[in-house]
């Protein structure tokens, strides 16, 4: 139970003594390893490659090209069919796959690959989002081919003929006429750079086909969205194809969906061999990205501080190919509204083709591009009106239950008492300090999770009390094992060392739509409660008729049942049943749109949100920031595993901290310049403000059991504005470009200064 | 990337290193920490066959003073240099430097000869090891000469070392009473953008003072303009002599704009970072005239 769970998760000490199993330790017999050439240019034709001399080297396997994949059904993707398994005729970006090695170990392989010549013909290319969108900039793609209800909902809308892939319009109200109404109206466009995920393993695939069909062990943080695809580009059937998730060291988006698994299966269906694939660091930047965005917001208020409408244009670089950037894109628009009452409100989304890494979902999808800009715009909105910051929030607050949107859930948090206590516990941060002066920002996140409600796990109760659970649940980090055992312990009342939580595999493992969007512990969680709930009516039976009990009287007790206070251990109850000392019961639960009597049809399935206050001091010579404090506080419901949750919200935060101090891939002539981890700077403990606390408010008002709501990617949403909006306050700066690297903050210091 | 396949020698003597280096000529590289080479390697940029590790050769090692000098063997690591009592006492602001190179990992495995030999201009050693006038000591099979670090570094990635040469020793003047040193640099990446060195000299109570930068330009930069501006002011007044004459000079040091930063922003960083090392420096200068007095 619960109460009786150990405080640290069982799972930490396998990993930080290296005992933990990663794709990379896996060794299945006859494996050959993969290396990828990848494209030196942005946009080329391919006009020929020649990999002879490759094929000639001793331990050379294959080579595969493009040529080679005609054969299959060889473009995918979730939303727009656009990507190749591997190029074919054309390359997108600097880095794109465009001939594989097979050989007997990494060393051939990579001796191999500058052993191939690829000749090439570099056509006029697009890197930068606006650019791309303009009527004379080169196509990255001349058709679109959408597929609708793939994997996610609905299907994206792109523009014929040009370079937009997604296109996204909402309105509630009537804008124009507001804005005319409005005592004062504020406009600004807000940056926020490409990032790269930066999960410490990089992406590392094995491939194997048999008799049996495919089996992937797939870093991917969506088993069975892999299994489709692969089932698409192979025509194999769903059932022969076998994905295996090993522990994933770290995904934030940059293993999401699909990634790199097609292109290793075809390695392995071209040599007949299972092949090993593990991409370097510098590799994985080159694989996939945040989505970069230009946000235009403007907001028309009453001189009393009432927001009375608000217009949001969104411009997102989806880089080469569309990824699952449509949904990005449509995220991004929505979590700019913010927790505020907007009486009148328009939102339009674009995301762009463009020659650069694709982009990807990524940590809160379009919500900290989103929460950048438009909680920026609060402080500045607040300060020309000469309100409190806090105040000028206060008074625009949707209260719990009132709506962010007609169509969307009503907003089930209190944002108010999340800003109070943040801002309680940064005033006592601050009382302690003894050092310089700091300066506090402040902003505010809500998102609404994209979640498909469709998940089912199996329960295994073995008849010496011991349970397995067995979902498609990615372990990726975020301690998603130790939450599911906790909960079926809870759930069917048995100690949590009598629970394990079996490696995902989808060969027994039922479906389960994915690990990403804060979801998985929810779905599972919900998952889970039927399915013990189905264990309990399968008990109660079994008690029935070997106890001649009434089922209604029948209780389930730690190693066994109750009825009153009669006990029967499992092993007593189902010896009798089965006639023999072994069996085990097994119960599948199942979560869909329409469980929960329909709950789960509206969307979202809950809101996340996120207060997040910051107190910085900046070196004025330098430009340098430093956050001393940090503040995040979030209502996730109830706290099942405390040390991991804790972790996700620091883990977030920090970050968080990249894209707003340092983070950002650069593009120069079509090349990135930055793309090692040497040149592109990712937080250390050293950027870790000195005093970061968390509070969790278990409000118990999610969807889940006990109460509880997904977290994980919430506290992300408020860092860049809440330290932009600490510049401003403290140093009479307002940047409106991310990362604010030590120069841009110098030079707005030096402008403010001469004005 | 992988490295590609090479013959490894472990040499325990120097005449041995010279032996291998003989043999196989522009086919060898020596190593140390390995935290440059093999990083090139790996990269590609650089190819050899044969690759020496000095980690044996005994008269590399070693950290010792002789008379006013303070003796660093090639094989010190920034990690020892750092934590080295001798270091710590004789020549303080060097210890300091050391410690905030890089991160431990590099620190642990990372030599100072190694960093003086691969001459990357985003370093940190060579400003303050101008500034504080150490000398190499190269050995080759002919013999040894002692080349002052002002003149090592020639341009990025070029020294005055011969192809056939080791650096043997880093030696540093003893920090005296009555003088000072100190570092500065900033960067918000992996290595600085820039670093400015300062040393304060007090002779017969009349102040003199060392100023190198770092990391902006391809080699270490002398701001001799400066010294010559601000020699014989007492520190006390330098917060008024200081200021222009820094930023002239810095506004007319020639950087490039880059990952780093702007070349105005780089400037403007050397002026204020040799304002901050040399008021760090008179500072210490003071305290260590105080406890030698
Ligand atoms: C991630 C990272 C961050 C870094 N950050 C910084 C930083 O912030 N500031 C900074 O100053 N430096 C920094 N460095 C550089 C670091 O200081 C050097 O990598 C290290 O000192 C090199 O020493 P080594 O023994 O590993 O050299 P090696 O890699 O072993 O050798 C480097 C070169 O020197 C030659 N060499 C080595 N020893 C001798 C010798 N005795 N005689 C002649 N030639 C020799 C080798 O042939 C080779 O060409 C960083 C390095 C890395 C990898």
């Amino acid at each position: 139970m619960s109460s009786r769970a150990p405080v640290t998760p069982s799972d930490y000490i396998d990993k930080v003594t290296g005992r933990t199993e990663y794709i990379t330790d896996v060794e299945v017999p006859g494996m050959v390893h993969g290396k990828i050439l990848r494209s030196p240019h942005p946009h080329a034709v391919i006009k020929s490659i020649d990999a002879s001399a490759a094929l000639e080297m001793p331990g050379v396997i294959a080579v595969l090209t493009g040529a080679d994949v005609s054969a299959l059904n060889n473009h995918w993707g979730l939303y727009l069919k656009d990507r190749p398994v591997i190029a074919i005729d054309r390359v997108r970006y600097v880095g794109e796959p465009v001939a594989m090695v097979a050989a007997d170990d990494e060393r051939i392989a990579e001796e191999a690959l500058e052993a191939i010549s690829v000749d090439y013909e570099p056509i006029p290319f697009v890197t930068d989002a606006a650019e791309a969108i303009e009527a004379s900039a080169p196509l990255v793609h001349e058709t679109h081919d959408t597929v609708k209800d793939f994997y996610f909902k609905g299907e994206a809308k792109p523009v014929a003929g040009t370079n937009i892939f997604q296109h996204y319009n909402y309105e509630h109200g009537d804008v124009e006429k507001a804005f005319a109404q409005a005592d004062r109206c504020f406009e600004a466009k807000y940056e926020f750079p490409m990032v790269f995920h930066y999960a410490m393993e990089p992406h590392c695939v094995i491939a194997s086909f048999d008799s049996g069909g495919l089996t992937v062990w797939s870093c991917g943080q969506s088993p069975t969205a892999v299994q489709k695809v692969l089932s698409r580009v192979f025509g194999m059937p769903l059932a022969r194809i076998r994905i295996i998730s090993p522990n994933v060291g770290g995904g934030f988006g940059g293993k999401a969906s699909v990634k790199i698994d097609p292109l290793v299966a075809a390695l392995a269906w071209k040599t007949h061999r299972p092949v090993r694939v593990c991409l370097s660091i510098s590799e994985s930047m080159l694989t996939a990205r945040r989505l970069s965005a230009s946000i235009r917001v403007k907001t028309g208020v009453r001189n009393d501080g009432a927001i009375l409408a608000k217009s949001v244009s969104v411009l997102m670089n989806g880089g080469a190919y569309a990824d699952t950037g449509p949904a990005v894109a449509v995220k991004a628009a929505n979590r700019a509204i913010g927790p505020y009452r907007i009486p009148n409100l328009k939102l339009e989304s674009t995301a762009a083709y463009t020659n650069t890494v694709p982009g990807a979902a990524f940590r809160s999808i379009g919500g900290p591009q989103a929460v950048w800009a438009s909680e920026s715009q609060m402080d500045e909105i607040a300060e020309a009106l000469g309100l409190d910051p806090l105040e000028f929030r206060n008074r625009n607050l949707l209260r719990r239950g009132e709506h962010v949107r007609p169509d969307l859930r009503p907003i089930d948090v209190e944002m108010g008492e999340a800003m109070d206590i943040a801002t309680r516990e940064m005033a006592q941060l601050r009382a302690s300090d003894s050092g310089s002066e700091t300066h506090r920002g402040t902003a505010l996140g809500i998102s609404d999770p994209g979640i498909m409600a469709v998940s089912s796990v199996l329960l295994r109760l073995k008849i010496d009390g011991s349970v397995a659970v067995v979902s498609n649940s990615v372990e990726i980090g975020q301690g998603v094992r130790e939450v599911l055992r906790r909960l079926a312990a809870e759930q069917l009342k048995q100690p949590v060392d009598a629970v394990e939580v079996l490696t995902p595999d989808t060969a027994i493992a039922p479906f389960d739509w994915g690990t990403g969007a804060s979801r998985s512990s929810l779905m599972m969680g919900l998952a889970i409660a039927d399915a013990a709930a189905d264990i309990r009516r399968q008990i109660a039976e079994i008690a029935a008729i070997v106890l001649e009990v009434d089922p209604q009287s029948v209780e389930l007790c730690e190693g066994g049942i109750a009825i009153g206070n009669r006990k029967k251990t499992f092993s007593e109850l189902l010896h009798a049943y089965f006639g023999i000392d072994s069996g085990e019961l097994v119960s599948i639960g199942r979560v869909s749109p329409h469980s929960n009597a329909g709950k789960l049809t509206q969307a979202p399935l809950f809101w996340e949100t996120a207060a997040g206050q910051c107190a910085v001091a900046v070196d004025e010579d330098t430009g340098e920031i430093s956050v001393r404090h940090y503040v995040s506080v979030a209502d996730v419901g109830r706290v099942v595993n405390r040390a991991a949750a804790e972790g996700q919200d620091e883990g977030a935060t920090i970050m968080g901290l990249g894209h707003t101090l340092s983070e950002e891939l650069v593009y120069q002539d079509g090349q990135p310049v930055n793309a090692t981890m040497i040149d592109y700077h990712v937080p250390t403990i050293d950027e870790v403000p000195e005093n970061f606390v968390t509070v969790l408010i278990e409000s118990g008002t999610g969807p889940g059991p006990g109460g509880m709501r997904g977290m994980g990617e919430g506290a992300i949403l408020p860092v860049a504005p809440a330290v932009a909006n600490a510049l401003a306050e403290g140093y009479g700066i307002r940047i409106r470009k991310l990362p604010l690297t030590p120069e841009r903050v110098w030079r707005a210091i030096r402008e403010r200064k001469e004005r | 990337m992988f490295l590609i396949p090479f013959t490894h020698h472990r040499p325990v003597s120097l005449d041995e290193v010279f032996e291998t280096l003989a043999k196989h000529g522009d086919d060898a590289a020596v190593y140390a920490g390995g935290t440059e080479l093999l990083l090139a390697l790996k990269a590609r940029v650089l190819r050899y066959e044969h690759l020496i590790d000095l980690k044996r050769v005994k008269e590399l090692s070693g950290i010792r003073i002789e008379g006013e000098e303070l003796v660093i063997g090639a094989l010190a690591t920034h990690h020892q240099i750092a934590n080295n009592d001798l270091v710590q006492a004789h020549v303080p602001a060097y210890a300091a430097l050391s410690e905030e190179i890089a991160n431990i990992r590099v620190r642990a495995a990372g030599t100072l000869a190694g960093n003086l030999a691969f001459a990357e201009p985003h370093s940190d050693p060579p400003s303050l090891l101008s500034a504080m006038d150490a000398t190499l000591i190269l050995v080759s099979s002919g013999g040894k000469r002692g080349v002052p670090m002002r003149e090592f570094i020639l341009s990025d990635f070029t020294t005055a070392r011969e192809e056939n040469e080791l650096i043997a020793e880093i030696r540093i003047p003893v920090t005296a009473a009555g003088e000072g040193f100190a570092y500065r640099k900033f960067g918000h990446l992996e290595r600085p953008a820039v670093g400015a060195s300062a040393g304060c000299v007090m002779r017969g109570g009349k102040p003199s003072y060392r100023l190198w930068f770092g990391a902006i330009g391809d080699r270490p930069l002398h701001a001799k303009e400066i010294e010559d501006a601000i020699a014989g002011v007492p520190a006390a007044s330098l917060p008024e002599a200081l200021p222009k004459v820094a930023r002239d000079f810095a506004s007319g040091i020639s950087t490039a704009s880059d990952l780093h930063g702007s070349a105005d922003y780089k400037q403007h960083l050397a002026s204020v970072l040799i304002q901050r090392a040399l008021a760090a420096a008179c500072e210490a200068a003071q305290s260590r005239g105080a406890a030698n007095a």
